[in-house]
């Protein structure tokens, strides 16, 4: 095994798990095309790897190959956007709902992952990807709004309508459970 | 210009503001992720902040969306597995390393 391979493979490949993850997310839990994604990522990671430095942040240097990979994509794909479809009702904050019993938020802790997980990859694309960006990867407004070429204005409305969808959705979700009356 | 009775959150849209110097619990709300993003401009952040501080039916508001985005960022993080994809892979950089040789 040449060094540049064991290199990778300690330094890069170790790092799949979380790619892999962050690929669905982004794809919305489309299997197939995550895996593409995390290959592309990794082909164009080992091909640049003499540009990598070693011991600086790996795992930052390859979601960042990885989300401006899916990205491009996107772009092609929505040279001809479809209309995303606005429903009011699902805009509201679940707080009025949930504040006399739960302020703190301390009911979101009792859903379990798998069904926050299935609430993000089901959000519309639209929607989907600000929201991966900002409140999974951490990326702000305006680095949103290149990376998308859309309005900071839309980044936030779109931001806004995800985070309300997933609320009401994980809401929803809490009272079929019983976890909430 | 406060309601008891209703909570904040019930904003539908994130625009709006206002010019007074006191903010009311709905211009708070509006503004409510962009507080937390940090992503308002110092003065008007540091408006919402001492309302905020200061009220109490925003405090746990703004406490609760705050649960819900932390909530949101380190479960969505999570990591996946896929058997299938490491052997793609594993099989990709054997081709790669073949190749280079
Ligand atoms: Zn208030």
């Amino acid at each position: 095994m040449s060094a540049k391979h064991r290199e990778f493979e300690s330094e890069a490949l170790v790092h799949m798990d979380v790619l892999y993850g962050l690929a669905l997310r982004f794809t919305g839990g489309d299997d197939a095309a995550a895996q593409d994604l995390v290959q592309d990522t990794l082909l164009k990671a080992y091909r640049a790897w003499d540009k990598f430095e070693s011991g600086t942040n790996c795992r930052a240097w390859l979601t960042t190959i990885l989300r401006n990979t899916f990205i491009n994509d996107l772009r092609r794909r929505q040279a001809r956007p479809a209309p995303v479809e606005y429903d009011e009702v699902a805009e509201r904050s679940v707080y009025p709902q949930l504040h006399e019993e739960d302020a703190e938020g301390g009911f979101f802790d009792r859903i379990v992952d798998q069904e926050v997980i299935r609430a993000i990859e089901e959000l519309p694309e639209d929607f989907r990807v600000p929201l991966v960006l900002a409140d999974l990867e951490g990326i702000g407004y305006q680095e949103i709004s290149e990376l998308l070429e859309i309005p900071v204005g839309t980044v936030k409305s779109r931001l806004f309508r995800a985070r309300r969808r997933l609320q009401q959705r994980l809401y929803r979700y809490a009272v079929e459970m019983g976890y909430i009356r | 210009m406060t309601n008891d009775e209703q909570p904040p959150g019930d904003a539908v849209s994130p625009e709006g503001g206002g010019t007074s110097d006191e903010l009311s619990c709905e211009e708070a709300a509006r503004n409510v992720f962009e507080y937390l993003d940090g992503e308002l401009p110092p003065d008007r952040s540091e408006k919402v902040h001492r309302h905020v501080e200061m009220c109490r039916r925003c405090y746990p508001y703004f406490n609760f969306e705050r649960a819900f985005l932390d909530y949101v960022h380190d479960r969505g993080m999570r990591p996946a597995r896929s058997a299938e994809l490491e052997e793609r892979l594993n099989r990709l950089l054997k081709d790669l390393e073949d190749r280079e040789r």
